[in-house]
């Protein structure tokens, strides 16, 4: 067989060049290995110091900013100094470089020399023995199989993926699973978009001036009114009614869904939200007419748990009272759901706020000041007092908090300010509303916190079932203000009922059916007064007289006096647990089962 | 062999050392002498003329073209090979590349619409064009990734087969996902981790030189790691080598038998010849391969499906939906602070809201782009399944089109010379 001359000698071994080649290789990798562990030696130190962080320098840096008057010796000290640190660095980081190069030069002749050593001594081309045949198709069925195997594992993978990966993102209003109003509006009302529109059209964030502090005042934006501290700021409503004759009842209309939770209006639109475990609404009812304008079903937002929440009886899905601001009003529910709508039912903005980890359920209500919704989400982990942007739901602040309650925040315009009052199970904490800076904090709560905070002559007071009612004062002229107690209070006191406050007396009334009234300068009872029930509403403060609503539905109207004047026991027909309305010589109650509208004439 | 522990060790030895020529940078020192900062100043570019890229990239590839097919000369295309790494390796900074351009032109096609400049327009369809009449040039002694591994192939070992055949896999699932990313905006996952230019540029990240450092190592001793496992545009070349006119062949004339050329490819590039005799009888491979085609689009659509199952898993790798998770999750107090990126947003104009929504887009998108990706692997899984259920007759020790590197390996070991061309 001729070979070609060409492809001969390539498979020739050349002892010489091997040896000389091995050598050079040696060498060069003994250099490489030098040079490598300076490099990395080098590399580590410059990794640890930073130039700027000289101690010599840093401490001179401090004596310079102390000194009262300008120091040159010092400022050259520390000049002379930096300049020294950053030469030394520099000079480090070319030593690097020209490092890298060198060992980059001594991997090369390394490799080059191991080349040559490799062809100095090739291996000779030494066929199997065998003929190739049985292998041929081994080789095959086995790259089948094996492509078969690494299917079953991509598809296996991918399926894990599938599984055990979701996107922690919320979705967007806009893109939210929408509920859609499931109560057609009747003729002559404002019409909500349909729930194909709902679907399709995102609600455009409207640019929004937000109402001040007098218009809130108009109306009744959150539980127990305005900056949800139990005093109405109309003083015309009507104290004679009656439901079954109808007399003074302007409406009555069925609610569909049932919750704990108190009407909130403002314009000629009254608010409501209710649930049952597997379904969250919103209705929206004519003032006027009390007419169902719409009810709006929350679809399941990104993060919505997919099992209800554990809640008592008592507290149910949806306890916390809605807020309403402007042109849109908000509700929160046991699953930590928060959802925005605007006036015609269409959801500007959802998001979950993640699953309470709440025994009874979430119950503290929502409350809006200026552009923000501010949601106390005490909680028994991360909870925390988280203001959002009512505008696109955004987290403007959150602060953290650690102690559970049931308690609502209470929005209080005070001499130094406004101060956001959120009571827990240990404390309460006074926040600047708008950044949710803490103000000031006072330990006198214990227990299951659920009644809310008060205001009257001056004083805050915060009370709890076996523990106290504390009455807090303020030196003046303080900034922050510095809290101080009053007086307290530790007989009859609520449990689930909020105080409220009047310009000479502080009323409590508490789940035995108790009625007590307290001198708001010295704390002393003035009077106590029994109800044969209990109470769960919240007493509300409406001009000079005092409106209470039993569990069984009786409202109990007294002067706010020095001695116990009733002026009358009308009743709403049926239970109820959520605390009325009052505006402009009307009150929109919630009884068990329905909204009613009492209006004088 | 008792040298290699040494060449491991400087290996990553280098590639942590490489790191140490990045940048460092901190803040300027402060004077309060009246001393005007001089104006920072950007170097000016290394204005190469787009001709001269061009013509780089065709001489250089005419070249090798000529050295594997005429010359016939391993040693000359290993010069070529080093020549390359010097100029469009260290020189040119590995960039422009061709294995990156398959993004430039899949980003015009799927992407954003951007046009693909000439050059890297020239860059992408020249090397294929030669693959199309030279076969894989361009990865014989052009590419300096590639040769940049073929250097340092200094003990190459073959892997079995069927480990070759699904190892070559994770290419095609590179070449999917990288054009996935493009699709939904993820960035060029190419360019992002290519493991050597931080070697051609000597400076950049520790990951990045550690994987580069990895690779080399490896390729000591199984040959072009990246090339034949991963390499994106190495998928385009293998396709497009496969219908060359003017292939290399092992032996310049005709085919002796003689076996010696049998182990000679590091690249398990070279088929033997079919044995007459198989052990399953025809109809049964027949069955076999007629089921293969039958399932095929089952299981595309349900490679399809699976892609589309894991969207959120792959969704992950955008940046915009990774900020908007941890925005949220800062939102809902996950984590008691901001991360630099959660900070550098909210210091924006834009509103969590925003951020969601874009999130929520992008998540839409990811479905579509996850199922044709799932869907590629699909037919790429089939289709060299059936690429091993059929039967190619032939009677000589031959190069596989696709995997040949025309490295000129093989050449050395065939007995029979181009004088021999007459018997």
């Amino acid at each position: 067989m001729p070979l070609s001359d060409k492809n001969k000698p390539r498979f020739a071994a050349n002892e010489t060049l091997w040896r000389t080649a091995m050598t050079v290789a040696v060498v060069a990798g003994l250099f490489a290995l030098v040079v490598s562990t300076l490099l990395i030696a080098n590399y580590l130190q410059m990794r640890a110091v930073n130039p700027l962080d000289n101690p010599e320098i840093v401490k001179l840096r401090l004596q310079l900013a102390q000194s009262q008057e300008p120091n040159p010796t010092l400022s050259e000290q520390i000049r002379v100094l930096d300049l020294l640190a950053r030469k030394a660095f520099f000079t480090s980081q070319k030593q690097l470089q020209a490092g890298a190069y060198l060992l980059l030069g001594g991997v090369v002749v390394l490799a080059l020399a191991l080349y040559l050593a490799g062809q100095s001594r090739p291996r000779l081309p030494l066929p199997n023995p065998d003929v190739p045949a049985p292998g041929y198709w081994t080789v095959r069925a086995r790259a089948r199989e094996l492509i078969a195997l690494a299917g079953f594992v991509w598809v296996i993978g991918a399926l894990l993926a599938a599984h055990f990966t979701r996107l922690d993102v919320p979705v967007p209003a806009a893109t939210a699973s929408l509920g859609a109003p499931v109560i057609p509006a009747k003729a002559g009302t404002s019409l909500p978009a349909s729930e194909e529109q709902q679907k399709t059209q995102p609600a455009a964030a409207p640019t929004v001036t937000w109402p001040d502090w007098a218009t809130v005042k108009k109306n009744w934006p959150s539980f127990r009114g305005p900056g949800s501290y139990g005093v109405a700021q109309f003083t015309t409503a009507p104290v004679e009614w009656d439901v079954e004759s109808g007399k003074n009842i302007k409406w009555k209309t069925d609610v569909p869904l049932p919750a704990p939770n108190s009407p909130v209006v403002w314009d000629n639109r009254v608010f409501l939200s209710g649930a049952t475990a597997d379904k969250r609404e919103i209705y929206c009812f004519d003032s006027d007419s009390g007419q169902l304008l719409w009810a709006y079903t929350l679809g399941k937002l990104e993060g919505t748990p997919d099992a209800p929440p554990k809640v008592s009886d008592e507290t149910s899905f949806a306890a916390p009272t809605m807020a309403v601001q402007g042109d849109r009003a908000c509700a929160i529910f046991a699953n930590g759901d928060l959802a925005c709508v605007d006036f015609s039912g269409k959801l500007l903005w959802g998001k979950n706020l993640g699953a309470p980890d709440n025994h009874y359920g979430h119950a503290s209500s929502l409350i809006a000041f200026q552009n923000l919704l501010l949601v106390q989400f005490d909680q028994k982990a991360n909870g925390r007092l988280v203001a959002l942007d009512l505008s696109d739901g955004h987290e403007v602040y959150a602060v953290k908090r650690g102690i559970i309650s049931w308690s609502s925040p209470a929005c209080v315009e005070t001499p130094t300010g406004f101060q956001l009052l959120l009571n827990s199970s240990k404390d309460v904490t006074s926040y600047e509303p708008l950044t949710g800076k803490q103000l000031w904090q006072l330990k006198c709560l214990s227990g299951e916190v659920a009644p809310s905070p008060a205001w009257g002559a001056g004083l805050f007071l915060v009370a709890n079932d076996y523990a106290t009612a504390t009455a807090i004062k303020f030196a003046e002229g303080k900034t922050p203000p510095e809290p101080e107690i009053a007086w307290q209070f530790e007989d009859a006191l609520p449990d689930t009922s909020s105080p409220v406050g009047t310009d000479t007396h502080f009323y409590l009334s508490t789940a035995r059916g108790e009625i007590v009234c307290l001198d708001a300068k010295t704390g002393k009872q003035a009077w106590m007064q029994e109800n044969e029930e209990g109470f769960n509403a919240s007493p509300i403060a409406v001009g000079d007289r005092i409106y209470l609503v039993d569990r069984k539905g009786m409202v109990t109207i007294f002067k706010d006096s020095d001695s116990f004047e009733k002026l009358g026991s009308p009743t709403l027909g049926e239970e109820s647990f959520a605390t009325p309305a009052f505006m402009d010589g009307r009150i929109y109650a919630r009884t068990a089962t329905k909204l009613i509208c009492i209006a004088a004439g | 062999m008792r040298r290699l522990p040494c060449i491991f060790a400087l290996l990553l030895l280098l590639a942590v050392a490489g790191q140490a020529t990045a940048a460092f940078r901190f803040p300027i020192p402060e004077f309060e002498s009246g001393y005007q900062h001089p104006t920072p100043v950007t170097p000016a570019p290394r204005l190469i003329p787009p001709a001269v890229d061009i013509a780089a990239l065709a001489g250089a590839l005419s070249i090798t073209a000529w050295l594997v097919l005429k010359r016939r000369s391993r040693r000359e295309v290993l010069l070529m090979a080093v020549a390359s790494v010097l100029y469009f390796g260290f020189y040119r900074k590995g960039c422009i590349c061709p294995v990156g351009s398959v993004q430039n032109v899949a980003n015009a096609v799927v992407g954003n619409g951007m046009g693909v400049p000439f050059v890297v327009a020239v860059y992408f369809f020249l090397p294929l064009l030669f693959a199309i009449y030279f076969g894989r040039v361009f990865c014989a002694g052009v590419c300096p990734l590639g040769a940049a591994q073929e250097i340092l192939a200094l003990f190459p070992v073959q892997i079995s087969r069927p480990l070759e055949h699904v190892l070559g896999l994770f290419a095609y699932a590179y070449l999917g996902f990288a054009v996935l990313a493009i699709y939904t905006g993820a960035g060029f996952l190419v360019c992002q981790y290519d493991p050597f230019v931080g070697f051609f540029r000597l400076g950049g990240t520790f990951n990045m030189f550690l994987a580069g450092g990895i690779l080399l190592l490896i390729g000591i001793f199984v040959a072009r790691p990246y090339c034949r496992f991963l390499c994106p545009y190495g998928v385009l070349l293998r396709w497009a080598s496969i219908f060359s006119k003017w292939h290399v062949t092992i032996t310049p004339a005709e085919c002796i038998q003689c076996r010696l050329c049998e182990n000679s490819c590091p690249y398990n590039a070279i088929v033997v010849p079919t044995p007459e005799n198989a052990p399953d009888d025809r109809r049964a491979g027949a069955r076999r391969l007629g089921l293969l085609l039958l399932a095929t689009p089952l299981i595309v659509i349900f490679a399809g499906w699976t892609g589309l199952a894991s969207h959120q898993f792959i969704a992950r790798i955008h940046p915009t939906i990774r900020l908007a998770e941890r925005v949220a999750a800062e939102e809902q107090g996950v984590y008691a602070e901001r991360s630099v990126e959660s900070e550098a947003f909210r210091a924006g104009s834009k509103t969590p809201a925003d951020l969601y929504a874009q999130a929520e887009a992008l998540r839409i998108r990811f479905k579509t782009a996850s199922a044709c990706f799932g869907a590629f692997m699909g037919v790429a899984f089939c289709g060299r399944m059936i690429r091993l259920s059929v039967i190619r007759r032939n009677r000589d020790y031959v190069a596989d089109q696709g995997a040949c590197l025309s490295c000129a390996r093989c050449f050395a070991y065939c007995p029979v010379g181009k004088e021999d061309a007459a018997f």
